[in-house]
């Protein structure tokens, strides 16, 4: 039994047909065809779904696609501005912070969130804040050092 | 050319050339990839760890709306493959018995996943139930079950041989010690589950696009399973989401159903595994007990070494022959041993099987022995930097198992570790319950295993003065898609942002072994350096005739062709090109190939200069210990690294913390659980426990020796897992240094050291 | 809410209540849960009400985020021992959806809001199309994933008193790792001093993964209530936590060592509080 719904994601609205159990990381990646964001462990151990919903980081995986009816999706997609790459994208491509990648997409819209009110944060605040992100590559010291690079590139603009 | 000229590009930390798709999202993994018609895939698994498949129905699934194909070990024509000719025991999917739980047995393509996942609960199968069995050393025994019934003793490989004689060896010992070590069934951890796309055309040609972090390893062993010649294969790699080894490194019997729904159905077909079948699954690292007895003189020289050891290896062999061969092999590669006996059995068990895993029984080796040595140079009153480099291998030296090292800066690493560490002032010193403790480790740097060591690089240098690499190796996150551009990048003079690196495909490019053993720096490297080479000399033939000068004055810089000594003598290197292009009629191509100098191994001999160089470690962990709760906080970590020359820091930082992150995961917090029955309890990340943000060391801290090695390419040698191998050890002994217990089994879990606390000095 | 109750009065026993979904969308996932209807609770206003007076104490909506709790300055001023409890929960992204009422409701005995809620002296208002009822929270449970509302009944609201003046709290869990683990002992102490000196006016204690549901140790707390706060009367009063906590062996731990870290986080726990008080 598929309702209608009208989702907003990265600025854009879409209209599409959905059952009503789908998650929003089902509904992102099969139906909107954006698989920027991940289906890792798919039960929210590991972040790899991880999208902004008005502003916040939440699992996507854990959110039913109709409960971001009327809210501001944004996913990793949404978050270079016309071919130019976000300080978090820029500062994750430049600090190492990218091995296999898989991780990425998740970690840095969970940065996004979290440095948009936190302009200069401490590593244990950083480690804290994305504790719910598992990267098996990179050892995590690299996406600390990028996350701050970040945070001083944001200023700075 | 000159290597001792100034190095324009190699050394720098360039960032990875893929990380800017991976951070917009446009990186398409496997699990990304739709292509029309195509139909999703799911796998039936086996619910009994022993048991005969007397009958499978299924029908009910087939007549399912949106089923369009169900598929059984009955599809395929029985043939077992595998990793080595006489342990080769897979089949696509079981046909008469299964022997663990989750083992596949049929597979059913459809419109979509739920469709696909409600079809499985319709296939109907009959099991007889078999007595199944657990334990290794249960297994062994007269009258266990067995899971093959040519196998007596479940025994699935052995690994014996031994050099000197380690009686006379242990008889001349001042001091004997020996103890017992139990490693843990130790998952790959990646996040990026195992995925592939299969398509069987009209024409019986078959494409598999798959996250295969050695592509030619699936490519052989899907043509052997399939019974086709491998020309009918096709192997298109997609991005790997990490591997570590594992169902990536192989053909797994998703891969086989993939291609055989296709078949049928006369479509593409997806299959994507969920975390929780990668977490039950098959492939993981071998359990071990180690069985060690080190002698020494009263120096602390190694005398002799016994070591008898049980490999848990579950229902199938994977590439065990090897892993039971190199638990022993690893153990030599550290320090100079005379006389050995060396015994390793891999037993087979119904539960998932183990396999491969990033660093493959060195860490589980390095965790027995330095742990031994370390009780030794204690009982001798000898410091531990002190015990080790009085036995460290050493530049130049042939072991009597045939390993001959060449460059070797291990000491140095040593050296460095313990002074950074401040070693001197913490050992037996830190406040109670602080403790520091050492590990070290030498690692191949690639090696000749499984016939599998040719690669080789094409390139072409196009018009614009870019140039477009084709090599066998596979990105698998650790950055080969950069460093390999680097090295064309330093020889033709030009920019790894010039250099496009392909993508593995059967079809098209080289072959080559894969990602693993950490060869490929070093093998592709130099494949693709003597490819650049080989491009360079013809550009050069042409320029010193347009320039009137010797090949050998010519320099390739920043994008230009010119005389040494006089940079305005010269040309641009798209303008070269274009120049042979077009009023010579030469394509400028370069080929390579590269099989490194090194022997072969003799499995039942146990010799062979396997590896072309080592690289070594000294790494030094320090510990904090809450002795109420047991709970480790690693403080700081120090690892000195001979690793040869580092192409690029960035990228090696990456890989030394990456390894070693993963083994404090496997040192404290990991490990397969299963109950009684052989299922696995934990298949979830909520209680397989990888390290997180908050559970790294406090700080960490990586020395290079810098020292060129002299057949790496521009002097590297590897990073990819030797930094991981010591870990696990220097974890261990710094923990035993602020505890005052030596605990033998991993994880070292908090309950365990409360326990071992509580009864003092009892293991 | 009258669409809720008229929903849950039709659908009853085949309904599944979702707040933040946290729990409930892996459960269906995996098949654990197969509800026929799924109950949105998520545009009732009034749920998420965080509101304190210093008479009436705090009323906190059931639907309240796990990190709205974490972050609310009313919550960190006035019970910073809620705030505490809520910052160890899982994941920011999961407290960003998490709701205390689908804490409660799941009733896990190690989840995390509840040992600090009863020591708190918390109350559950549950409503249904009857009215309201008020269970203190120590009633709330009745055994793993059992509490006592009935099908057609929602909990609404928390209420608590104000903290009592000299007063801290202290919510202690412990893991494996560092993070993201699911508690395998959980404390909450909270500790009220009399004036000018070391005499225990008040202890609460209450634990998590120590019994089928989240308890609390009163016979602990009277070890403390009068006397003065020592390491005797504070390891004492460990001991007998532990020893009034049934905790068992399961693949996770073992009874022995669960038993040893109730002791040992207990005494933290209280010491904690107090040196809260006195700083």
């Amino acid at each position: 039994m598929k309702q209608q719904i009208e989702l907003r994601v990265n600025g854009q609205v879409y209209e599409i047909e959905t059952e009503p159990w789908r998650t929003l990381l089902e509904v992102l990646r099969d139906r909107l065809n954006l698989t920027g964001t991940k289906v890792s462990c798919a039960e929210g151990h590991c972040g790899a779904c991880t999208v902004n919903i008005d502003g916040e980081a939440v699992n996507s995986c854990l959110t039913l696609a109709i409960e971001a009816q009327g809210k501001e999706v944004l996913t990793i997609e949404g978050l270079s501005e016309g071919g130019d790459l976000h300080p978090i994208q820029e500062t994750f491509v430049t600090h190492g912070a990218v091995q296999c990648g898989f991780c990425t997409p998740g970690l840095i819209m969970a940065s996004k969130a979290f440095l948009e009110h936190n302009p200069a944060p401490s590593d244990e605040k950083i480690k804290k804040v994305l504790a719910g992100h598992l990267c098996r590559c990179t050892g995590y010291v690299q996406i600390i050092e990028a996350v701050k690079a970040a945070a001083e590139l944001m200023g700075a603009r | 050319m000159n290597e001792d000229e100034t190095l324009d590009v190699i050394g720098k930390p360039y960032p990875k050339k893929d990380a800017r798709i991976k951070v917009t999202g446009e990186c398409r993994f496997a699990g990304d990839i739709s292509v029309p018609g195509m139909l999703h895939g799911k796998m039936l698994r086996s619910p009994h760890a022993h048991a005969r498949i007397l009958h499978i129905d299924t029908s009910k699934a087939e007549k399912l709306k949106g089923v369009r194909a169900v598929i059984t070990g009955k599809d395929f024509p029985g043939i077992l493959y595998g990793n080595f000719m006489h342990t080769r025991d897979y089949l696509p999917l079981a046909i008469d018995r299964v022997r663990y739980i989750g083992e596949e047995v049929a597979a059913v393509a459809a419109d979509d996943e739920d469709t696909a996942w409600e079809a499985l609960d319709l296939i109907e199968v009959e099991y007889e139930e078999l007595p199944g069995v657990f334990d290794p050393e249960e297994a062994m025994k007269e009258g266990a079950p067995l899971l093959y019934d040519d196998k007596p003793g479940n025994l699935s490989s052995k690994s014996e041989w031994e050099f000197g004689d380690i009686e006379k060896g242990f008889k001349e010992s001042y001091l004997v010690k020996e103890d017992t070590y139990r490693t843990q069934h130790f998952k790959h951890g990646m996040l990026e589950t195992h995925t592939c796309i299969g398509f069987w055309d009209a024409n019986d040609k078959i494409t598999l696009e798959a996250c295969k972090q050695s592509p030619y390893v699936a490519w052989r062993q899907l043509a052997m399973g399939l019974g086709v010649p491998p020309h009918k294969i096709r192997i298109k790699q997609t991005y790997v989401g990490a591997g570590n080894s594992g169902g990536k490194q192989e053909a797994m019997p998703m891969d086989f159903a993939s291609v055989m729904l296709s078949k049928k159905t006369g479509r593409p077909v997806r299959i994507v595994h969920t975390m929780e079948e990668v977490l039950m699954m098959g492939h993981m690292r071998h359990a071990f007990k180690i069985d060690l007895k080190l002698g020494v003189d009263k120096e602390g020289i190694i005398q002799a070494m016994d070591c008898y050891a049980i490999a848990d290896g579950g229902a199938h062999s994977s590439i065990g022959q090897l892993s039971v061969f190199i638990l022993g092999a690893f153990m030599m590669m550290t320090y100079k041993i005379p006389n050995v006996r060396y015994r390793c059995y891999r037993i087979y068990t119904n539960k998932s099987f183990s396999g491969a895993l990033r660093g493959h029984c060195g860490p589980q080796g390095r965790f027995a022995f330095e742990g031994l040595l370390d009780d030794i140079a204690d009982e001798l009153g000898l410091d531990h930097f002190e015990i080790r480099k009085r036995n460290a291998l050493t530049p130049g030296y042939e072991a009597p198992n045939g390993f001959k090292i060449t460059t070797c800066a291990f000491k140095e690493a040593l050296d460095k570790a313990k002074e950074v560490s401040d070693w001197e002032n913490k050992r037996g010193k830190l406040p109670k319950y602080r403790g520091i403790g050492l590990g070290a480790a030498g690692f191949v740097t690639g090696s000749n295993i499984m016939g599998m060591s040719a690669c080789s690089a094409m390139l072409k240098v196009q018009e614009d003065g870019s140039v477009a690499l084709q090599t066998g190796a596979t990105d698998v996150g650790q950055g080969c898609d950069t460093v390999l551009p680097m090295i064309v990048a330093e020889v033709l003079g030009i920019e790894p942002d010039d250099v496009s690196f392909a993508l593995v495909d059967s079809d098209l490019t080289p072959i080559d072994g894969g990602s693993w053993s950490s060869r490929v720096t070093f093998y592709a490297g130099n494949a693709v350096k003597i490819a650049a080479l080989d491009a360079r000399k013809q550009l050069a033939q042409v320029a010193a005739e347009n320039l009137e000068a010797k090949e050998e004055d010519l320099v390739f810089r920043k994008k230009r062709v010119y005389v040494k000594g006089s940079p305005d003598h010269g040309i641009e290197l798209d303008r070269l090109v274009r120049y042979c292009q077009n009023r010579k009629g030469m394509t400028i191509m370069g080929r390579g190939y590269y099989n490194a100098p090194c022997g072969t191994i003799d499995f039942p001999t146990g010799t062979g200069n396997f590896a072309p160089t080592y690289s070594f470690y000294g790494q030094v962990a320090e510990v904090e210990v809450d002795p109420d709760t047991g709970k480790v906080g690693i403080l700081n970590l120090w690892t000195a690294h001979d690793g040869g020359r580092e192409l690029n820091p960035m990228l090696v930082r990456g890989q030394i913390i990456g390894s070693a992150v993963m083994h404090l995961g496997q040192a404290l917090f990991e490990g397969v659980i299963r109950d009684d029955k052989g299922e696995t309890l934990n298949t979830s990340f909520r209680d397989y426990k990888m390290p997180t943000f908050m559970d790294i060391p406090g700080e960490q801290n990586i020395y290079s020796m810098d020292q060129p090695d002299t057949e790496g390419p521009f002097g590297a040698k590897e990073a990819g897992e030797g930094a991981g191998t010591p870990t696990i050890a220097a974890i261990a002994s710094a923990i035993q240094d602020a505890i005052g217990v030596r605990i033998t089994s991993l994880p070292i879990t908090p309950e365990k050291i409360v326990m071992a606390m509580k009864n003092k000095g009892a293991k | 809410m009258e669409e809720a109750f008229a929903l849950l009065a039709r659908y009853g026993p085949k309904t599944k209540v979702i707040a933040g979904g946290t729990d409930l969308i892996p459960q269906m996932r995996w098949g654990e849960i197969r509800p026929e209807v799924v109950l949105g609770l998520g545009r009732i206003p009034d749920l998420q009400e965080i509101q304190f007076d210093d008479k009436g104490g705090l009323r906190l909506g059931a639907l309240c985020k796990i990190g709205a709790i974490e972050s609310s300055p009313i919550i960190r001023e006035n019970y910073p021992l809620l705030a505490q409890a809520a910052s160890v929960l899982a994941s920011t992204e999961i407290r960003n959806r998490a709701t205390v009422g689908g804490n409660l409701c799941t009733a896990a005995p190690s989840a995390d809001m509840p040992p600090s809620l009863l020591v708190l002296g918390a109350r559950a208002v549950i409503a249904s199309e009857n009215g309201e009822r008020v269970v203190p929270l120590e009633d709330f449970f009745l055994g793993p994933k059992k509490t006592v509302l009935d099908n057609k009944e929602l909990l609404v609201r928390l209420e608590m008193p104000p903290m009592r003046a000299i007063s801290a709290g202290e919510y202690i869990k412990l893991g494996r790792r560092n993070a993201m683990e699911i508690a395998m002992i959980g404390v909450a102490a909270l500790i009220t001093l009399r004036p000018g000196g070391n005499t225990c006016e008040e202890a609460r204690l209450a634990l998590a993964t120590a019994a089928p549901t989240p308890i609390r140790c009163k016979e602990a707390e009277q070890g403390l209530t009068g006397k003065k706060l020592d390491k005797k009367t504070i390891e004492s009063a460990a001991e007998t936590a532990s020893r009034e906590a049934s905790p068992r062996t399961s693949w996770r731990s073992t009874e022995e060592y669960r038993r040893d870290m109730i002791r040992v986080l207990t005494r933290r726990a209280i010491q904690r509080a107090i040196d809260k008080i006195k700083s």
